[in-house]
């Protein structure tokens, strides 16, 4: 009995794959591979925004958390940790908690939208360059400031991003 | 001693939420050395939050939950179990779940005709959903100190204590911690509060309770307040208790109403 009793409380305790940062490195930060506008905009417009979103209300988010909004590199570069823990692949890690984690891997099919669908699922070649645009983008220092415009969402969020760079 | 072991209990059991600890009556002493007393309880939480940048609490929402105990004391020792389920509705997302699972153990070291004082140590492990915000997602070892003195009709008491989470943090969790329960990684744990006897079976008080991080992991300083009303019938101690968030964003407003039989 006693045996049984300290095994539920070790069970209890163990952990399962946890969110860790990939250690991604950029090959070239004077000439990435990946920038905001051929990448990372349109990732986060199919996976992220609809739950992450800068116009988004509490009640909209769909437990996403208030101020990680990744409709601007600037609001992409305030949490890239918790995005690349949480959605890249890289040499410490494959993370696959997002899109999905803690929604049951659904997503809402609009902005703003309920749960309606099943996660729309990066590949794993999207999840590595996620990872490499991020490390990137921290390897070459900027001020964000000048990037901080939303692309609007007068019609389709997911529109081409024409914004800066 | 029962009643000082009972407010020590209390306090571990539900180190945020304190809910109506001090319910037994004024006496110190229980008369109960050698024989073993049992206790059975459930308390019904409600509570409301709001973001704060600044505090870096990225959610707003509402949670309820129903959190049954058990003790044991004998003499001068006690040991204790909670656990709680809880709905937590989070930035437009509701989840349910159980919330961590809490125990301690504690013996009274010093005790007089008007105070006590002793230590404990409360541990809690990880059964609630991180995700969620109703776990911390890691064990947490409390030992702490209590102490407790009265006079007349008004009891004074206190704790101090050191909360630990054991293992490596993730990175995630300064953005995901427990809402239900929120505790710093590492800790300097306290609460204050005084009672008064309005009548011999009814009570009313009030409290302070927090924590300030410590070591090197980030966290944020929390203070909260309470004001309470308890009352025993036949054999049931009942208590009522509001809260509300002062420092750090724990909470806005949380209501915490307690109900146990001691056997």
């Amino acid at each position: 009995m006693r045996i049984f009793i300290l095994a539920v409380l070790v069970g209890a305790c163990g952990t399962d794959a946890v969110p860790t940062l990939t250690q991604t490195t950029c090959p070239d930060p004077n000439n990435p591979q990946f920038t905001y506008a051929s990448f990372m905009h349109d990732f986060n417009c199919h996976y992220c925004d609809n739950c992450h979103d800068s116009s988004l209300t509490l009640n909209e988010r769909n437990g996403a958390p208030l101020f990680h909004n990744l409709d601007s590199l600037f609001g992409t570069m305030t949490v890239w940790q918790h995005t690349d823990e949480q959605a890249g692949f890289g040499p410490k890690a494959h993370n696959t908690f997002m899109p999905g984690g803690g929604t049951s891997q659904r997503c809402p099919s609009t902005l703003g939208g309920k749960l309606d669908e099943d996660c729309p699922e990066p590949t794993d070649q999207e999840r590595e360059n996620l990872s490499v645009f991020l490390a990137c983008e921290v390897a070459r220092p900027q001020d964000y400031n000048g990037s901080n415009e939303a692309p609007s969402h007068d019609t389709d969020h997911c529109v081409s991003y024409t914004g800066p760079h | 001693m029962r009643q000082l072991i009972r407010i020590a209990l209390a306090l571990v059991f539900v180190p945020a939420a304190a809910f109506a600890d001090d319910m037994d009556g004024m006496s110190m002493h229980g008369g109960d050395a050698g024989a073993s007393t049992f206790g059975a309880g459930v308390s019904v939480i409600a509570a409301s939050f709001s973001p704060s940048q600044p505090d870096g609490m990225f959610y707003g929402g509402s949670y309820q939950g129903v959190m049954p105990s058990a003790s044991w004391m004998m003499d001068r020792y006690s040991a204790s179990a909670s656990w709680s389920y809880y709905r937590m509705d989070r930035n437009g997302i509701t989840a349910y779940g159980v919330g961590d699972l809490f125990t301690s153990a504690g013996v009274t070291l010093l005790r007089g005709s008007s105070y006590g004082a002793g230590v404990m140590m409360g541990a809690a492990f990880p059964t609630g959903a991180i995700e969620a915000g109703i776990g911390m997602g890691k064990p947490m070892v409390m030992p702490m100190m209590f102490a407790s003195w009265h006079v007349g009709k008004i009891e004074l008491n206190g704790t101090a204590g050191y909360s630990r989470m054991l293992g490596e943090p993730d990175d995630t969790m300064v953005h995901v911690m427990s809402l239900v329960e929120p505790m710093n990684m590492e800790e300097i744990s306290w609460t204050a509060g005084g009672d008064y006897a309005i009548t011999p079976s009814v009570r009313a008080g009030a409290k302070l309770a927090g924590g300030v991080p410590v070591g090197s992991e980030p966290g944020a300083v929390r203070v909260f307040g309470a004001g309470r009303v308890a009352w025993k019938r036949r054999g049931v101690d009942t208590g009522a208790e509001l809260q509300a968030g002062l420092v750090g964003d724990p909470f806005d407003i949380r209501a915490v109403v307690t109900t146990g039989l001691t056997f």
